[in-house]
């Protein structure tokens, strides 16, 4: 009859090889797929940050398709404790591109991002974003 | 996320002494003094927009522009954007901030030393200076064209740019 809620939930994870992420700066690139997690066995998580191959971009933009470039994981389907017990997650996978030296390649970034990004010393994508959740 | 941080450390200290009086533990009254101290220390201990600004002056920072962002955003309140005219005057004026940051907490004789994180210093390009209630953005002059952070920040946040054309 009516499932438990419990089974009927998709357990959320990692974000690993072969994981394809929407991009949410202005650089020129849509979808990016995740080659290697930075940091983590299992994986990157929220505010992590990841080698990536762009799988789709717009056409005239700072980053073309094929191109290997580094990103940091702004929003994780898989949900993150914070200090006080609560727990974040969003509804999608998202991304914003940097360069090896952490700078955005982007100049905006769009979308909810959270505050987790100012302990892990991402406060220039907190600058550039326009909604911190 | 500081002001949020001390909130909460606000109201564990509160609950945890209306605990103590159902409970009776000694030993907790003097976790939440602690607590509180921490808090305040930690305010002073950090950088406010006065002596931000003298630094700034001090190291001849070039248009110095300080933004009240604290209707618009609850991590912080002020924005400083300043530039550099090289690579080293933008790595110099990050250091110029931790080295007062250093002294001020020298002088009030905090038991840690809670330095501002400074991000982007291998790059000289952009260096942000993150001091709590203040955050200090050195750019040098392509990177402050290219990001333009006054437009995003003084005209509020609902605008949608265009896409960066190589």
């Amino acid at each position: 009859m009516t499932c438990s809620n419990f089974l009927s939930q998709q357990q959320r994870t990692f974000i690993q090889m072969r994981t394809v992420l929407k991009v949410v700066d202005n650089s020129g690139a849509k979808k990016v797929m995740c080659i290697q997690a930075l940091k983590g066995k299992k994986g990157a998580r929220l505010g992590d940050t990841i080698v990536a191959s762009v799988k789709e971009a717009m056409p005239n933009g700072k980053v073309k398709k094929g191109k290997v470039v580094y990103g940091v994981v702004v929003r994780a389907a898989m949900q993150r404790g914070r200090c006080d017990g609560s727990e974040v997650k969003f509804d999608d996978n998202a991304v914003v591109l940097v360069d090896k030296q952490g700078q955005p390649i982007g100049t905006r970034v769009f979308g909810p991002v959270p505050h987790e990004l100012r302990k892990k010393k991402h406060v220039k994508i907190l600058t550039l974003a326009e909604h911190i959740a | 996320m500081l002001a949020a941080l001390r909130n909460r450390f606000l109201n564990l200290a509160k609950s945890s002494q209306s605990w103590n009086h159902q409970l009776g533990f000694r030993g907790l009254n003097q976790t939440s003094s602690y607590l509180s101290t921490l808090t305040n220390s930690s305010d002073e201990g950090l950088l406010n927009l006065q002596e931000v600004e003298k630094v700034l002056s001090d190291v001849k920072a070039d248009n110095v522009k300080v933004i009240p962002v604290g209707e618009q955003c609850d991590w912080t309140d002020f924005m400083v954007i300043a530039t550099g005219r090289s690579t080293w005057h933008v790595r110099n004026i990050a250091r110029a901030l931790a080295y007062k940051a250093k002294q001020k907490q020298k002088e009030t004789g905090a038991q840690r030393l809670m330095l501002p994180s400074v991000q982007g210093q291998e790059t000289g390009k952009w260096v942000v200076v993150d001091s709590g209630k203040v955050i200090v953005h050195a750019l040098d002059e392509k990177a402050r064209d290219y990001y333009n952070l006054e437009n995003l920040w003084s005209s509020g946040m609902s605008h949608l740019e265009p896409v960066k054309v190589s």
